[in-house]
């Protein structure tokens, strides 16, 4: 039974680790398509996609490192709502940039 | 747990090797450690910090009517170079948490050493990028691209020090940290069983930390 219960642990581990380098995968994957957007997306007229497409890149590569690399998948709701305090000032800071941008067009 | 019943559960193979039992079940915590709970509330503040500094770049930059394109000024090749070894170095460094709960201190040693040498990998590339961009004109608190003779706004110069500069700091505070930590793991100290790899999940959770702040960094002053 111990050993059953060894092998278990031991499968356990592998899985973790295929996880690990799964995520690792994804985040190099991401970061190449990170490069070359600036250059695909050079124009100013379509700066606008630019920056939605960089920042869901940089939003989902940071929640996997967090989800996965700093085991929140795993952790309790409430350290959960630690880690997400800087995310509060996150919003603050899109709620600014929206008031500046409406004031420049305003102009 | 009555000590037959806890013989039994490790008999079964179910004797938790993450030193869980150590830790008492909290309701709103699990079995998270004080230190752990602390180093959550650490990277909380200190991302607030990193928030605060992108917060002034996004806006300084909103107002300001000539800021360059930043990867016509910076090294976009050789910076992604260095989030690559970043992500490597947070793999490393998982793996050496993962060595630490299995009570394995020689891999413990070898990843950690791994992800020291990914730091300091990161700064070199760092200290360079700074060197090369200085030698160009583009310093602190005035930038002047001298191979084109053109002004840039002096904004540009010193919110790229600051924020990178800051980061910096953290990537060398996590190399310092990881060393100590790399002496104390080498005399046996974190692959005890139980509780005592807790140290080297604290340091990890400074490192994957300092990883994703750059990756968020990396994006908004050389991409956007």
């Amino acid at each position: 039974m111990a050993h059953a219960g060894s092998t278990k642990d031991g499968q356990q581990v592998q899985s973790k680790k295929a996880t690990f380098f799964t995520i690792f995968f994804i985040l190099a994957v991401l970061t190449v398509i990170e490069v070359f957007v600036p250059q695909v997306y050079s124009a100013e007229w379509n700066s606008h996609t630019k920056m939605l497409l960089l920042c869901g890149l940089a939003i989902s590569k940071a929640t996997l490192v967090g989800l996965y690399f700093m085991h929140l998948k795993w952790e309790k709701p409430w350290l959960k709502y630690i880690a997400l305090m800087p995310v509060y000032m996150g919003v603050f800071a899109i709620i600014l940039m929206l008031e500046t941008v409406y004031r420049q067009v305003g102009r | 747990m009555s000590a037959e019943a806890a013989m039994a559960h490790a008999a079964l193979g179910h004797d938790d090797a993450h030193g869980h039992d150590d830790v008492p079940d909290d309701a709103h915590f699990g079995h998270a450690t004080g230190g752990k709970i602390a180093m959550w509330m650490f990277i909380a503040q200190d991302g607030m910090s990193f928030g605060g500094l992108l917060l002034a770049y996004a806006l300084l930059r909103v107002h300001a009517t000539d800021w360059p394109v930043p990867v016509h000024i910076l090294g976009i090749g050789l910076t992604a170079f260095a989030t690559f070894v970043l992500i490597c170095s947070s793999v490393s460094m998982v793996l050496a948490v993962e060595a630490a709960q299995a009570c394995d201190q020689k891999n413990l040693v070898k990843w950690l050493a791994v992800t020291i040498g990914g730091g300091l990998t990161f700064l070199g590339i760092q200290a360079y990028e700074y060197h090369h961009l200085v030698e160009r004109g583009i310093g602190f608190s005035s930038s002047y691209l001298r191979e084109t003779g053109t002004e840039v706004n002096d904004l540009f110069g010193s919110t790229f020090f600051a924020v990178t500069g800051f980061h910096g700091l953290h990537v060398l505070s996590g190399v310092i940290y990881l060393t100590c930590v790399l002496f104390k793991a080498r005399t046996g100290k974190y692959t005890q069983g139980g509780i005592s790899y807790s140290p080297v999940e604290l340091v990890g959770l400074f490192w994957h930390f300092v990883d994703l702040v750059w990756i968020l960094v990396f994006t908004f002053i050389y991409l956007l």
